[in-house]
């Protein structure tokens, strides 16, 4: 493990989290995975500092909650599961709110933009765009923070195939460049690309590891109940 | 359009507060209105200082008050139907001032009844903040408010039937609830306008913080909002504008919900300009309230039409969402 990242100790939320502990590296590609009610969004919401708990959070080895919430904005940034729009906020300006704790409305703004295959779309109001696009807002809006760690909640549920493998090429440069991104996933073939797996199952930690260690057939069939083997399937691989 | 908007606004609400100067009873013109501002026209002078210009001045408060604090209950719970009166103030004060008319205090000092309906709106705001607990999720908040509104609706109902007998009570009572600008003068002002305009003001640098809030509790906070504070600060800015209006200008329905969602479709939703123009629109929506009542004939009372105008307008947004 190269150097502090991020770190868990006895993260208990009543009825949904039960001490959790882990820790992850700088530079890491993560994945949480479990089956429904595990308590993966509670985790993710946890470690973002927005749910009251029991244990600690550190980030780089200083705990999270002693972090004034402005300078706990600039680094890290959570992206629910259920995404709201009530209002219609234009594309474009939703993004430059991942500027907030910066205080420079239009940086990187313009990049995000481009990388996110949003331009298209810029100058339309939220309340217009079909799930997919709006999650793909919002994982831009997250981007633009430019916060090394990224907590994402079943970020590539309402994608379509196209941009799902974008975005987790864009996850592993971010985890090149030394971020820490943690993201619940339900495709356990996608967690298994990854660099670290923590797997829930009713809101305790089944096991925590490299991919390897952690989605064997054996662990898959207690926690998930389904049998895994390998084999020839179909491969989708951006061009 | 966006600087379109503020330009028609302001100058919207400075012809609607000419219009108000000039109609009335006695129809002034421009020229005698300038002579009686400097007090050159003595009948003009009389009627623009001690009626006119206060009762504008009350209009304009409470309009940019309610408006203002319908914005934030929006973003709040977002939810572009939400309304001022949300959380009890209306129905405490209401309570609170109906109960200083049962007791005959409204006779004897003209701060009796508003100082009644502010305390009834801030002990209302505070017993829903206790029963929905700190920290608890909005729309916790949002259920504790309706019912002890129901409730204090009931108690101001109770106390209306008890005092039916008495005549001149029950109907200066009707007339309070009925909300109204009449006879409004510089002590009005003083109650409402300073404090207004301190509420307005503190409100403005919270618009940033509040888009960010209107998408998400969790998603602001983790992009570095407070916010617990920035929620608490909205409810007591919210809170002391709308209990400011009501205990001078009684209940005043729709404005609140009416003004900030129209200004939203046509300056979209951020808050920076919302708020402001909003503060701006419900100026003037009150203005025009208020000059309907007296150009109209018989007795109209403003509430009566800002609620006229305002509930087929939330009918046809119902309407027009699916």
């Amino acid at each position: 493990m190269t150097g502090f990242g991020l770190q868990a100790s006895g993260l208990s939320v009543p009825g949904r989290l039960e001490d959790v502990s882990f820790a992850l590296p700088k530079g890491c590609l993560a994945a949480v995975v479990g089956p429904n009610g595990a308590g993966k969004s509670s985790l993710l919401q946890a470690l973002a500092g927005l749910l009251p708990t029991a244990g600690g959070v550190r980030w780089q080895g200083e705990a999270l909650a002693k972090i004034p919430a402005l300078d706990r904005g600039r680094r890290l940034a959570w992206v629910p599961q259920e995404l709201r729009a009530e209002f219609g906020f234009l594309v474009r300006d939703v993004i430059a709110m991942g500027r907030f704790a910066h205080g420079d409305d239009d940086h990187g703004v313009e990049a995000v933009l481009d990388r996110m295959d949003l331009r298209p779309l810029q100058h339309r109001p939220l309340t217009r765009l079909s799930g997919g696009e709006r999650q793909r807002v919002f994982l831009a809006r997250a981007l633009a923070t430019e916060a090394p760690l990224q907590l994402w909640d079943e970020p590539l549920s309402q994608l379509d195939v196209r941009h799902q493998l974008e975005w987790l090429e864009l996850a592993k440069a971010l985890a090149v460049a030394g971020g820490t991104v943690l993201m619940s996933v339900h495709d356990l073939r996608v967690a298994h690309c990854m660099d670290q797996v923590l797997m829930l199952d009713q809101g305790r930690l089944a096991a925590a590891g490299t991919p390897e260690e952690v989605l064997t057939p054996e662990r898959i069939h207690e926690v998930f109940g389904v049998r895994a083997r390998l084999g020839e399937t179909m491969i989708l691989d951006l061009p | 359009m966006r600087r379109g908007a503020w330009l028609l606004l302001t100058a919207l609400l400075l012809g609607l507060l000419l219009a108000s100067l000039a109609f009335g009873e006695l129809r002034l013109s421009p020229a005698q209105i300038w002579e009686g501002l400097q007090g050159r026209d003595e009948l003009a002078h009389t009627v623009l200082w001690n009626l006119r210009l206060p009762r504008a001045i009350v209009a304009i408060s409470v309009g940019a008050a309610l408006a203002a604090s319908g914005t934030v209950m929006q973003a709040l719970f977002r939810n572009p139907l939400a309304s001022p009166d949300l959380l009890g103030v209306s129905s405490g004060g209401a309570l609170g001032a109906v109960l200083a008319l049962a007791a005959g205090w409204g006779a004897k000092s003209l701060f009796a009844v508003p100082f009644c309906a502010l305390l009834g709106a801030f002990l209302a705001v505070a017993l829903v903040l206790m029963l929905a607990k700190q920290g608890a999720g909005v729309e916790r908040l949002l259920l504790c408010g309706v019912a002890l509104t129901a409730l204090l609706g009931a108690g101001t109902s109770f106390v209306l039937s008890l005092s039916a007998e008495q005549f001149d009570r029950a109907s200066s009572m009707v007339f309070w609830l009925l909300g109204g600008l009449e006879d409004r003068t510089w002590e009005h002002v003083v109650m409402a306008a300073p404090g207004v305009l301190v509420g307005c003001l503190l409100l403005l640098p919270l618009g940033r913080p509040m888009d960010l809030l209107a998408l998400g509790e969790g998603g602001a906070q983790s992009l570095g909002v407070d916010v617990k504070r920035l929620r608490w600060k909205l409810i007591a800015l919210s809170t002391v504008l709308t209990a400011l209006v009501t205990a001078v200008a009684g209940l005043i329905g729709f404005v609140g919900l009416v003004v900030p969602h129209l200004l939203r479709l046509l300056v979209g939703p951020g808050h920076k300009r919302l708020l402001p123009l909003s503060m701006l629109g419900g100026a003037s929506f009150l203005l025009i309230c208020d000059l309907a009542t007296r150009l109209a004939p018989g007795q109209l009372r403003v509430g009566v039409v800002s609620a006229m105008v305002g509930g087929p307008f939330f009918l046809w947004l119902l309407r027009r969402k699916p």
